[in-house]
């Protein structure tokens, strides 16, 4: 494995967020997507994944259904609602601009000073 | 936040396929997992406990996930709920002595208020009560007003369609149903044309009165109400249309009226509404209630649609002229015209009806409210004392919870989510008190007067009422101990040793003696007003009214034949029988001018006159000072004579002796009455104020009388007596039912307010009293059990019994002593508020404060007396063996 970040506060949410809205997700798929798409980077713990998707349907960013997976077994899908897609955007700018400054600030040298 | 209370909802109440969606969702998450590792080349069984071990406790994430959606915090309620329940059970002495005091305080509460809510509160079953008005006649001076108005009147201000969209005028009005053995009286009203126009009514069936009703001469309707449609018809279409006998005269039933409404007049349910044009054709007395010179009808309107009150009273008093003139009688004395021409409409709201109950009710009401409210303060003490010394107990409880982690909030929550179930079941068992206690009240109010008829199904607004105050008191006691019980260091209390009771609650001693303080204004008010109503009963009206009859006859009859008493004299058990036109204190008197012969007549009455058969005074038992009583001699072609009353003759003949003199005063025009006899004053209108100066003249004399009454005084136990009167009478009367009533009965609806003051301030009192007594004991029991160890040390020392008992006694006179300091000019600021309903008394009343104080104080003794008097057993060897 590369190295591993720590996941900052929000992180997390931000990058299921992310995941689903590459498309309709299951709980496994999406810490899948998120190791895809970090390239393993980011490896979160598999448990702390659930009360984040529970507490993102709970906001009504997120909405599950019941479906079948590729390997024909009943699993829930979750898909992003007008909202989350809303906050997702948000939340990617302020991300964004968060890096964007912290980036700026730590290429600093002190003949720029 | 909609959103995630629907989620919270969909999710706590869906709550199986909640945690059945969650199991599989996570189990499919680890098998989805142990396949992969598998395929990666792990065996079945590593894979699946690799996946595990990753995944982490299955319960843990679980948790989290409730906790993340608010579930957990309903568990945890749950949970505190049910630990509630299992205290309550185990400890069943308390639980019962909560709930009891919480279910009297609120109870009490809820019934009174119920009370208040009937009388005052509810608006009439009607459309858009909001927006009725009930009219008032004042004047420049008067800004409160006159509710009644004449039937002129009110058909001129219908007139005044520019104003109002409706006017709905109405009164009670006594009649009898039915013939023969049917015959039965009836509450009746009579209406304005516009009536259920105005209320906007939809009939239960058939139709209700229009104007065309209430015209002369049309035939005539009634509305039955939706109740007395169900009792007599059984609710059958075919009522409609059938002939109703109403005083003797056929009447056509057009309609029903819908259910739950029984008239505008709150307290009395009219079972029968009859137009008031047609009143006349009903009763020979009618005629004169549709002329100008009665006001008898109250009247509630409904403005135009976009006129404000001020445009109405603007627009009504620039065509007051016209109103005015279409209801004065050219003949009045010119002050009565200028009462009329004088007078300023004014409005207030409406929507609740109208009842003469309301005026007389107000204040007792708004007394009791504040005595119940104060009874509860009590409990809500007594109960916050049983909770606080409870939790004390429990101290090590929680302190062991605290150190195994329990946060604050949670013990708090605990605590209160206890408090909150113990008012709750409070409030049930209140409720069911209150349901019980209302009726009885209205029972007490009804006694020996009209039978008052009230809705007392509780509304929503009593229930939220009570809920309103089971939480408010949950909160005002379950946070104090609860506060307290954590405010402390788990630490602190774990290391601290109880037995030297140290830790004593400083809270205990405050609350008994508010205790103390409230119960003390609630027992020199329950003294002031047993003593009021002692007094009013024990005031000598002038007459005796023991052992005395009356039967009345219904004014249109045209007064009673005097050939009556021969028929009624020759029953036996019959002492003496009489006629008069008023019986004392009826409700009801008759009043005119009435000055020594030669003086001028005053424009206004100023004497109660009474028409009185032979042997009257004697029936009555009212003495004579001087001259003689009525006889039979006094009759229709005999000289006119009078009997006065000793006020009357100190008024007009001071100092002199008035027997043989003459008077002249309006009966039929003027007349010249010889003056025969002196009698006793008597109280004929109210116990309260002074007797009213009196005129009695022969009832055989009078010309035109309506009223009669049938009075006979009994010889003894003749328990027929008042069936064999009506047996008598009836024959002369056939067309309306009579009945004979005891003349203490009526004596006694005369002080119908102040005796359900009396009861219930007494009771309320000694349930006050019974509380704090508790509530004394508690705070000294307590106390011992905290200090048996001290005690015992005392006693070892060698400390007297005596001096123990002493000890343990001076705890409470501390509360008794504050309590007093604080209750005794609380009380006689309060007392000043009631001083008005007081009689005989002042509201400094020594011997109600003294009583109040002394059985306070021995109460509070006694109470204390029984943890003092074990404290005074305690064995030193055992106490300081223990624990």
């Amino acid at each position: 494995m590369a190295e591993q970040a720590d996941l900052l506060r929000g992180t997390l949410d931000l990058l299921i967020l992310k995941s689903v809205s590459l498309g309709p997700l299951h709980g496994y798929g999406v810490l899948l997507r998120i190791e895809q798409i970090t390239q393993g980077a980011m490896q979160i713990e598999q448990g702390a994944l659930y009360p984040a998707l529970y507490r993102l349907e709970h906001q009504g960013l997120l909405a599950s259904e019941w479906g079948t997976s590729d390997n024909n077994r009943r699993a829930k899908y979750y898909t992003l609602t007008a909202a989350g897609r809303k906050r997702f955007k948000e939340e990617t700018e302020s991300w964004n601009r968060t890096a964007a400054a912290m980036s700026l600030a730590l290429k600093t040298r002190p003949s720029e000073m | 936040m909609v959103q995630k209370l629907r989620s919270f909802w969909r999710n706590a109440l869906g709550r199986e396929s909640f945690e059945d969606g969650m199991d599989a969702e996570m189990r499919f998450h680890l098998e989805s997992r142990a396949a992969d590792l598998e395929r990666r080349g792990l065996s079945p069984e590593d894979a699946a406990r690799q996946a595990r071990l990753e995944f982490g406790s299955l319960e843990k994430q679980k948790d989290l996930a409730r906790a993340g959606i608010g579930l957990r915090l309903l568990d945890e309620v749950v949970g505190d709920l049910r630990y509630a329940l299992r205290t309550f059970v185990r400890q069943k002495g308390f639980t019962a002595a909560a709930v009891v005091t919480l279910a009297l305080g609120i109870g009490a509460n809820a019934a009174i208020f119920n009370l208040i809510d009937a009388l005052m509160l509810r608006s009439l079953p009607v459309s858009r009560p909001g927006e009725l008005l009930l009219l008032k006649l004042g004047s420049q001076k008067d800004l409160v007003g006159d509710p009644t108005f004449s039937y002129p009147m009110v058909q001129a201000v219908e007139a005044e369609r520019d104003v109002f969209s409706g006017v709905a005028a109405f009164s009670g009005f006594g009649c009898s149903a039915g013939s023969g053995e049917t015959l039965r009286r009836v509450p009746c009203a009579v209406v304005s044309g516009g009536f259920y126009e105005t209320l906007g009514l939809v009939p239960a069936a058939g139709r209700l009165l229009a104007r065309s009703d209430n015209q002369p001469g049309a035939p005539v309707g009634a509305v039955v109400s939706y109740g007395y449609w169900e009792r007599q018809f059984g609710k059958s279409p075919a009522a409609v249309g059938q002939t109703l006998l109403v005083n003797g005269v056929p009447v056509t039933i057009v309609g029903v009226s819908p259910r739950g409404f029984a008239g505008a007049n709150v307290g009395a349910a009219a079972d029968l509404t009859i137009p008031i044009a047609a009143i006349d054709r009903l009763s020979p007395s009618g005629r004169p209630l549709l002329g100008k010179g009665n006001s008898w009808l109250r009247v509630l309107a409904r403005l135009q649609p976009g006129v404000t009150e001020a445009q109405a009273a603007a627009r009504l008093s620039a065509d007051w002229p016209r109103i005015a003139d279409a209801s004065i009688d050219p003949q009045w004395p010119a002050f009565r015209k200028e009462s009329v021409t004088g007078a300023v409409m004014r409005f207030e709201p409406g929507a609740t009806g109208w009842t003469y109950l309301r005026e007389i009710y107000v204040k007792p009401l708004s007394v009791l409210m504040t005595v119940v409210s104060l009874v509860l303060l009590i409990a809500c003490a007594n109960v916050a004392s049983l909770l606080l010394a409870r939790a004390s107990a429990r101290r090590k409880e929680i302190a062991v919870r605290m150190a195994i982690g329990a946060g604050r909030g949670r013990l708090v929550r605990q605590l209160l989510v206890e408090s909150l179930a113990l008012s709750l079941l409070g409030a049930a068992c209140g409720i069911w008190i209150a349901s019980s206690g209302a009726n009885l009240l209205v029972n007490m109010i009804s006694a020996g007067g009209l039978p008052i008829v009230f809705d007392l199904t509780p509304s929503w607004r009593i229930l939220a009422f009570t809920t309103g105050i089971a939480t408010a008191t949950a909160l005002l006691f379950g946070l104090a101990p609860a506060l307290q019980a954590t405010g402390f260091a788990a630490a602190a209390v774990l290391k601290e040793d109880l037995r030297t009771g140290t830790a004593r609650l400083r809270l205990l001693p405050v609350l008994v003696t508010v205790q103390i303080a409230l119960t003390l204004v609630l027992l020199i008010g329950a003294g002031l007003f047993v003593r009021t109503f002692r007094n009013l009963q024990l005031l000598d009206p002038g007459f005796r009214a023991d052992g005395v009859l009356f039967v009345e006859f219904d004014r249109r009859l045209g007064g009673v034949p005097l050939t009556v008493l021969p028929g009624v004299r020759a029953l036996p058990g019959v002492a003496s029988a009489t006629i008069a036109t008023h019986t004392p204190l009826s409700g009801s008197t008759w009043s005119e001018a009435a000055v020594p012969a030669g003086q001028t007549l005053p424009e206004r009455d100023n004497a109660v006159f009474i028409g009185a058969g032979p042997a009257f005074f004697s029936t009555l038992g009212i003495e004579l000072v001087a001259g003689r009583e009525f006889t039979e001699r006094d009759a229709a072609h005999t000289p006119a004579v009078a009997i006065v009353n000793e006020r009357y003759a100190e008024t007009y003949f001071p100092g002199q002796n008035p027997v043989g003199r003459h008077l002249i005063a309006t009966l039929n025009g003027q007349r010249d009455l010889e003056i025969v006899g002196v009698a006793r004053n008597t109280y004929t209108r109210s116990l309260r104020g002074v007797p009213p100066r009196s005129v009695y003249v022969p009832y055989a004399q009078l010309t035109g009388m309506q009223f009669g009454n049938v009075v006979v005084r009994r010889t003894g136990a003749t328990p027929n007596l008042p069936d064999e009167l009506r047996r008598t009478l009836q024959p002369f009367v056939p067309t309306t039912p009579l009945e004979a009533r005891p003349l203490p009965d009526q004596v006694a609806g005369t002080i119908v307010r102040e005796r359900l003051l009396a009861a219930l301030a007494a009771s309320f009192g000694a349930l006050a009293l019974l509380l704090a007594s508790v509530g004394v004991y508690g705070l000294l029991a307590y106390g011992v059990a905290q200090r048996t160890r001290e005690i015992g040390i005392r006693m070892a020392l060698g400390a007297e019994r005596r001096k123990v008992i002493a000890l343990v006694l001076r705890g409470a006179r501390r509360s008794l002593v504050i309590g007093l300091a604080i209750g005794l000019p609380a009380a006689l600021g309060a007392s000043r508020w009631v001083e008005s309903m007081l009689f005989g008394l002042k509201p400094t009343d020594p011997v109600a404060i003294g009583a109040a104080v002394v059985l306070l104080a021995a109460v509070a003794h006694l109470a204390a007396y029984v943890p003092a008097l074990r404290a005074s057993r305690v064995d030193p060897l055992v106490a300081l063996r223990h624990e």
